[in-house]
């Protein structure tokens, strides 16, 4: 979409600016492109046309009317204008008709701060309201008109300005027309048939759509302000092979403030991995980490039989002395998750060439599951659940798969089944059942056949509760680590939050484990495990960005009130705006704040 | 939905949408005949576009229960490859369709400005009265529904009554109407005499 080495353009003039544009653009299109603030709502580029909101009316010489320049396809020559004062009265005339039935409830709302409705019309729309009347009210006043749309989400039909953006996008993207408009004129309602509520996979991305707040997920709602979440992280998703690229958003809380810290995932344009989506498992599978269940401290199971939670120190030389108990370190064999990352898996590697096991030391698996959508659904939710399958092929692990695309470790399991295995190293960073089915695994050291189980992982899943040694290591929202998805793409997912409690970035742990075991690594940073990795793949083209991979960090502010502050809103119309293609177009602009009033101190 | 584990949800806390749903309705199909009708009307449409015929599909649903149910729109939905919601989406814009149970004749009495002027609100009143039932309901024998309209188009004719979405009474009173009610009373589908156009050939 945002191929810019296409040949055919088009020059034409919007505001005395000279602006060539791709052929085919429309002239909101070229507008956003150029910098130019045009407002919109039914626009999204991700979805088809519409021109139902009518806020981005331009005036385009020799054309009789005003015009949508989100319809209007830009032809050689063409003179558009944006600001004569016939456009902005007309424009500020649909405003006003857009907010006569809008309820002001933008201090509850959970849309408010972000809200294109707010923004434009601040910018846009007139100065006060002529409306004395009464406004129409669907469902009742205020909360009560907030109903139940689903499993995931929440309407509030009083907010709408029928854009239709949810209706396109279910019929676009999704491929499933769930939501509908009925009734029309006055009465217009979004609506689901029998109000039977949105049942989609990508429903979250329904909020992402809705500009205004009558769209909200039962995930995030009344949880936080976007002004509670002064940082943000570009990072991605390793749920499953896909690796949508996302924000993660972190709320700023004191520290005696209960609740979790990450508060919301959230999409990023990412043209060639994920467009402008991503998926429910996604964008709401991530509190279980800051859950109950995950593991903050080393275990090391007591001679009564109980795992009791211990250091570093103590674990490691426990693991030190079980392995040499248990046929030392030639023994030791690996079973590994595939949400495990390049670095990760490299240092696995490396630990095995130092013990020297054979190429079957080392085992890995995923969950497989198909996914319900809709046959045709323009974004496909692929049903392995593993971020670095591709990556734990290029790196020469024994990755086998059946004919459905599992994992095939049925070799592995015969070993530990047949009580060939005397020592076992579990590696598995991602959510309980993602390492795929582990029922025998946890059957086999019930029944005695497996003598020593380390588990190295996130959570208390039922094998580490099994286990003899049990090591807290890092989500993937807790450290910096490359990921290649199921098109050969190498990603990066960011360091947003530290690890828990005792917890440790993944590399670290084995790093001490190896040193534990008498295998020299000397690693100091995962950066420093990438650049390692580099060098030994340097061959493969595929890696050359291994080394440059951009880790993005959060974007901080000293405390929430200077994020809330208005002189630094810039930064956030600016930087993480929630229409993609201002941010996406092109380099950053060296844009300047407006005068900024000093910041005061805050402690 | 299983894939949606971690929603803390229980539909009990939420509210409600007043939205008025589409009733259920008995299970539908279509008869042989009228499905054979609809065979016929989508053989005018290309096999891709055969969706431009859900407005003739739900004439045919109205006519057979006399209403449009909600196992009406999922049946014309699926003959069409549409979802359910789309369905919706058409029947509820066009105020031909009627998304309750009716009376055998629906008198429909133009409320817009020339029939407003000319005494519409007479008629209704007339009606209303005679009938024992207020606009919008359907009298207890189940013979009569009083609905008001938005213009039918008969402006040089203001009042106009429309019967059953075909049958127009012009010159529309208080008295012409009441005889109207007798008349179809008493003769039933006879009384009634198509629009004036049909009228004056």
């Amino acid at each position: 979409m945002y191929d810019r080495q296409v040949m055919d353009t088009v020059t034409l003039t919007i505001d005395g600016r000279q602006v060539t544009v791709e052929k085919g653009r429309t002239v909101l299109q070229a507008a956003i492109e150029s910098g130019i603030k045009i407002p919109y709502y039914c626009y999204h580029p991700g979805l088809g046309i519409d021109g139902s909101c009518r806020v981005c009316i331009v005036k385009i010489e020799k054309m009789p009317k005003l015009q949508t320049s989100c319809s209007t396809t830009v032809t050689e020559g063409m003179v558009v204008h944006t600001r004569t004062p016939e456009v902005v009265e007309a424009r500020a005339s649909v405003f006003e008709f857009l907010l006569i039935n809008h309820p002001l409830d933008c201090p509850v709302c959970d849309k408010g701060g972000e809200c294109p409705l707010q923004d434009f019309s601040y910018s846009f729309g007139p100065n006060e309201s002529r409306m004395e009347f009464p406004r129409r009210v669907f469902d009742g006043e205020g909360v009560r008109a907030d109903v139940d749309f689903g499993p995931t989400l929440m309407l509030n039909r009083n907010r709408c300005i029928l854009c239709t953006r949810c209706v396109r996008f279910m019929r676009e993207i999704d491929t499933d027309a769930q939501i509908n408009i009925t009734d029309r004129g006055y009465g217009s309602e979004i609506a689901t048939f029998q109000e039977q509520g949105v049942h989609s996979l990508l429903s979250g991305n329904l909020m992402d759509v809705c500009p205004v707040g009558a769209i909200t997920t039962k995930d995030y709602r009344f949880k936080a302000r976007p002004w509670d979440n002064p940082e943000a992280v570009d990072t991605i998703c390793t749920l499953c092979e896909k690796g949508c690229n996302t924000t993660a958003w972190i709320k700023a809380k004191p520290e005696w403030a209960k609740g979790p810290q990450l508060i919301r995932m959230t999409p990023r344009l990412n043209p060639d991995v994920n467009g402008y989506w991503m998926c429910d498992i996604g964008r709401f599978d991530y509190h279980w980490i800051e859950g109950d269940h995950r593991l903050q401290r080393p275990l090391v199971r007591s001679e009564a039989g109980t795992l009791e939670p211990t250091d570093w120190t103590n674990a490691l030389s426990k693991v030190a002395d079980k392995v040499t108990a248990a046929g030392g370190t030639g023994a030791l064999r690996f079973f590994v998750s595939a949400q495990a990352s390049l670095e990760e898996l490299f240092l696995i590697g490396r630990l095995g060439g130092a013990f020297g096991l054979p190429e079957s030391g080392v085992a890995v698996g995923w969950r497989q599951r198909e996914k319900p959508q809709p046959k045709h659904a323009k974004f496909k939710i692929p049903p392995t659940d593993a971020p670095n399958v591709n990556g734990a092929r290029v790196l020469g692990f024994p990755v086998k798969t059946g004919s459905d695309g599992t994992a095939d470790i049925s070799a592995f399991r015969a070993a530990v089944e047949q009580g060939r295995i005397s020592a076992l190293y579990v590696f598995d960073p991602g959510p309980d059942g993602y390492i795929g089915d582990v029922s025998w695994l946890v059957e086999a050291k019930r029944a005695g056949r497996l003598p020593l189980l380390i588990v190295h992982g996130v959570v208390m899943t039922e094998l580490a509760s099994v286990a003899d040694i049990v090591l807290p290591g890092a989500a993937w929202v807790e450290k910096d680590a490359a990921y290649v998805n199921a098109q050969g793409r190498l990603q990066g997912a960011s360091r947003a939050m530290a690890p828990p409690g005792d917890a440790q970035e993944d590399w670290q742990v084995f790093v001490n484990v190896g040193l534990a075991l008498g295998a020299g690594l000397t690693y100091t940073s995962s950066a420093a495990v990438r650049a390692d990795l580099a060098a030994t793949l340097s061959a493969n083209e595929a890696f050359a960005g291994l080394t440059s991979l951009a880790f993005s960090r959060p974007v901080t502010a000293r405390h929430w009130l200077q994020a809330s502050n208005p002189s630094e809103r810039w930064k956030w119309d600016f930087m993480f705006q929630d229409l993609p293609p201002v941010k996406f177009a092109g380099t950053p602009r060296a844009t300047s704040p407006p005068q900024t009033i000093a910041l005061r101190e805050v402690d | 939905m299983s894939f949606h584990p971690l929603m803390e949800y229980d539909p009990g806390r939420f509210h409600h949408s007043e939205r008025k749903i589409a009733d259920e309705g008995a299970p539908f199909v279509f008869t042989p005949e009228r499905r054979a009708k609809l065979d016929e009307i989508l053989t005018e449409y290309p096999p891709e576009r055969k969706r431009s015929a859900v407005l003739a599909a739900l004439y045919l649903v109205q006519e057979q229960e006399g209403y449009l149910t909600a196992n009406g729109m999922r049946h014309v939905a699926g003959i069409l490859d549409l979802t359910p919601a789309e369905v919706e989406d058409v029947a509820t814009y066009y105020v031909m369709f009627f998304k309750e149970k009716v009376g055998k004749y629906v008198l429909q009495v133009c409320r817009t400005l020339s029939c407003a002027l000319n005494g519409a609100e007479r008629v209704t009143e007339s009606l209303s009265e005679k009938l024992g039932i207020k606009v919008g309901e359907t009298d207890p024998s189940g013979m009569f529904t009083l609905l008001e309209f938005e213009c039918l188009g008969a402006c040089d004719r203001a009042p106009v009554v429309m019967v059953n979405n075909e049958h127009w009474h012009e010159h529309a009173t208080p008295e012409s109407c009441s005889k109207l009610i007798d008349d179809i009373k008493a003769k039933g589908e006879a009384a009634l005499s198509g629009c004036h156009l049909k009228v004056e050939k």
